[in-house]
């Protein structure tokens, strides 16, 4: 079970400084991001031992070579203190180095398999440890040689015992990136019957859970996924226990939910139609949820890591409107709050997670695109002042932001003229001067839609000095701005020129 | 930066706004094509990058609260959208106090950038008008150029005695350059590209400076005074404006300059003699 408090602790380490642990993050950011780029995002989980408080990799690694002979040497030949020797053998076997040793040395997987399936159940829970520590390896072709045990470790899943089903389900997890062959194998195995039913009868053991929505997971982020994995995951029983699990454990806590809930996010953003989940109560399950953790957060219980949930949420919410009629919204929206409580995420996290600020808006403009309901609750809800507070913020906020308010627009006259009474025209004086063409373009829509709609728009727009940023855009090198300005100076607002005299003349 | 995957175009019953909208575009030169759209995103698009990583950084133990980490916030620029500025600034108010000090008071002809409405008239007055150049042979036409003085008198140099005299103005002071001086310093910049260059050398500036122009209308403006023709030919080309100081010298004087250029200024068009836009 991870808990997330682990990580103060990290901060108190008497090994490494508070600055030396930020270095190290960054660079392990960058990798990431590196890894994220060539489409090789992969992470694997480590389960510690009951006596390990955390991962210490200044420890002192035993020289790997020669113990991993002669600890072979031990298990082959003595008859007892087996355990012991595993024991040793699971330490030994953290070392990078010794992984390599272990697979090289003939026999050693197989000799590990036998007491992987013994009579003696201690051995058996050192010989999966082992297998977990060489599961965790970097190295891609340590997990292959790891295939011999796979077939037990799935049998192993409707076993009783926590901590070992644990051990099985992260070293199954661990195993699934490394290769198409392995994820091969697993899944002819059956892996994903048998995480299913894993998840359904040791549903009450939330570690148990998180720990095959973990392995789950691992699978669904494969490349090739989409055409081999998910067809099958969808038709399994997974989704509905996913989705049950949704609902955070106040108890237990988040990371169970967080695991269903990227589970949910990569079966969603991988399949052009969800209508399966849709009718499974996905679109409206995952959004009373964020109305609930929407809530929590604008009462100011911010829960550390309540957004690594939030996160996966909002984008099941997000790709999940593309697959739902705007005739069934109701039907899945049935809480009315969600465009509240989206604004209030964006207000949360706006300063400390800007891309989760901006991953909330991308699901507003999916909610208002085609429905007019919610566009106007937006407006009867108050929500838009506050929307229009964010326009200054840029990396994608503000485009958004501003194709939200388009959608608005888009929908009727009065819409238009409410707008205008919440002050959107001077607004837009300033977001036409921005610098980014986008935002620039995008602002001119709003105001032809605006225009359009009431000569009473049309007027305040002039009466504010508008005309004049138009002009200068009449002039501008981009062929789109020029063409909107010229459109809309001739063909709309030039008529509003003859109410407008020296003295009520104001400074642009 | 997002492209939009899915395009679903669903009416819920038009009501009058749509249908003058999709009436106007029926026309076909309406360069306006705002739909709403769901964007769908594809697991590997790049406004999931930051969420991944920050996942991953969980599942690697490497979970910081975001109390401890800050990522910076962005926040739009502001550039000047005048054609062949490249000005860019980062709020609000430096943009306005840029167009207000460039772009807002600058004469057509010879494209130098005036503080003020008013001193922008005097210049067209004193530069560009042959009128003015016949008047104050005989009469004391050079006006002080502190409000409210009101004085008036036969030269420049007379002006320019008096405002330092009176007024303590310096004696280089930057709007009161005599002709003389122009075309000095026009022979200095001659090999340079009109007007891309100025403008250039106009916003870099960030402060108001002499920009010399050596286009055909610094000839000396002997000719005389427009026709009223052409005058009001002139104006039904141009795009009317809205600046205070258009509106007086369009209705309340006979000073408008041989070619006739309405409100901000540096570029616009009426042919080639400018340089061509980016």
């Amino acid at each position: 079970m991870w808990r997330l408090n682990k990580v103060r602790h990290k901060a108190g380490r008497p090994g490494g400084s508070l600055e030396e642990l930020r270095l190290k993050r960054r660079e392990n950011e960058r990798a990431l991001r590196q890894a994220r780029r060539d489409r090789q995002l992969v992470s694997k989980r480590l389960l510690l031992n009951e006596d390990e408080e955390q991962l210490d990799v200044s420890m002192d690694t035993a020289p790997g070579g020669h113990d991993i002979v002669s600890l072979l040497h031990k298990l082959q030949h003595s008859g007892t203190d087996k355990e012991a020797h595993l024991k040793a053998l699971s330490k030994v076997l953290r070392d990078p180095s010794a992984q390599l040793t272990f697979i090289k040395h003939e026999n050693s997987m197989h000799l590990l398999v036998g007491l992987l399936t013994g009579s003696n159940a201690q051995c058996r829970l050192q010989a999966v440890r082992c297998l977990h520590e060489l599961s965790h390896s970097s190295h891609t072709n340590v997990a292959p040689a790891c295939l011999p045990a796979t077939p037990y470790l799935l049998t192993y899943l409707s076993g009783p015992s926590t901590k070992f089903t644990e051990l099985c389900l992260y070293t199954l997890g661990n195993m699934c990136p490394d290769s198409d062959v392995v994820r091969e194998k697993l899944l002819a195995q059956g892996i994903i019957p048998a995480l299913a039913s894993c998840i359904e009868n040791q549903r009450h053991n939330l570690a148990v859970v998180e720990a095959a929505a973990f392995t789950l997971s691992q699978l669904l982020q494969a490349r090739d996924a989409p055409e081999k994995i998910i067809p099958m995951v969808l038709k399994s029983t997974l989704p509905s226990h996913l989705l049950s699990v949704l609902t955070p454990d106040p108890q237990f806590g988040l990371a169970p939910a967080i695991e269903c809930a990227w589970c949910l996010h990569y079966l969603i953003c991988s399949t052009e139609d969800n209508k399966e989940l849709l009718a499974q109560g996905a679109l409206s399950q995952c959004s009373s949820l964020l109305v609930s953790l929407g809530g929590a957060v604008t009462e100011g219980n911010k829960e550390d890591g309540l957004e690594l949930l939030i996160w996966p949420l909002l984008r099941c919410v997000g790709n999940l409107l593309s697959s739902c009629p705007v005739e069934d919204l109701n039907a899945h929206l049935s809480d009315a709050h969600l465009p509240a409580s989206l604004c209030a995420l964006v207000q949360a996290y706006l300063h400390t997670l800007p891309a989760l600020a901006r991953e909330t808006v991308w699901v507003l403009n999916n909610l208002t695109a085609h429905s007019t309901e919610f566009c106007s609750a937006l407006l009867t809800l108050n929500l838009v002042p506050g929307l229009i507070q964010l326009l200054p913020f840029s990396q994608g906020i503000n485009t958004m932001i501003l194709r939200i308010l388009a959608n608005i627009a888009h929908k009727k006259k009065e819409f238009c003229v409410k707008l205008m009474q919440l002050s959107l025209l001077s607004a837009l004086c300033a977001t036409l001067k921005m610098a980014d063409q986008e935002m620039v373009i995008r602002s001119l829509d709003i105001l032809f839609m605006m225009t359009v709609s009431s000569p009473v728009v049309a007027e305040e727009f002039v009466r504010q000095g508008g005309l004049s940023l138009l002009e200068v855009l009449q002039y501008n090198g981009a062929a789109e701005m020029r063409q909107r300005s010229t459109y809309l100076l001739e063909k709309h607002l030039l008529s509003y020129q003859q109410h407008i005299t020296v003295d009520n003349m104001p400074d642009p | 930066m997002l492209q939009p995957e899915v395009v679903q175009l669903r009416t819920e019953g038009r009501d009058e706004q749509q249908e003058r909208r999709l009436s106007e575009s029926e026309e076909g030169n309406n360069p306006f094509s705002f739909t709403p759209q769901i964007i769908r995103l594809h697991k590997d698009h790049e406004l999931f990058e930051d969420g991944d990583i920050h996942r991953h950084m969980y599942l690697q133990d490497l979970y910081i609260s975001e109390a401890e980490d800050k990522p910076a916030l962005s926040v739009s620029e502001f550039a000047c959208h005048i054609s062949g500025c490249s000005a860019v600034f980062s709020a609000l108010e430096e943009y306005e106090h840029h167009y207000n000090a460039l772009h807002r008071h600058v004469c057509c002809s010879c494209r130098r950038s005036l503080p003020s409405a008013r001193l922008l008239d005097i210049h067209i007055q004193e530069w560009h008008d042959s009128l003015f150049t016949i008047l104050a042979q005989k009469q004391d036409m050079y006006q002080c150029l502190v409000e409210g003085c009101g004085q008036k008198f036969r030269t420049s140099k007379h002006r320019k005695d008096h405002l330092i005299r009176i007024h303590k103005y310096p004696p280089d002071f930057r709007f009161d350059k005599t002709k003389k001086e122009r075309g000095r310093e026009t022979k200095r910049k001659e090999q340079k590209d009109a007007a891309m260059e100025m403008v250039d050398d106009v916003c870099e500036s960030e402060g108001v400076c002499e920009v010399m122009c050596n286009s055909p209308s610094d000839e000396p403006e002997g000719g005389e005074s427009m026709e009223t023709h052409e005058i009001l030919y002139k104006l039904n080309m141009c795009k009317v404006l809205t600046t205070v100081h258009v509106y007086y010298t369009v209705l309340f004087s006979l000073r408008i300059p041989n070619t006739v250029c309405f409100g901000h200024g540096s570029v616009r068009g009426f042919g080639g003699r400018r340089g061509r836009r980016k």
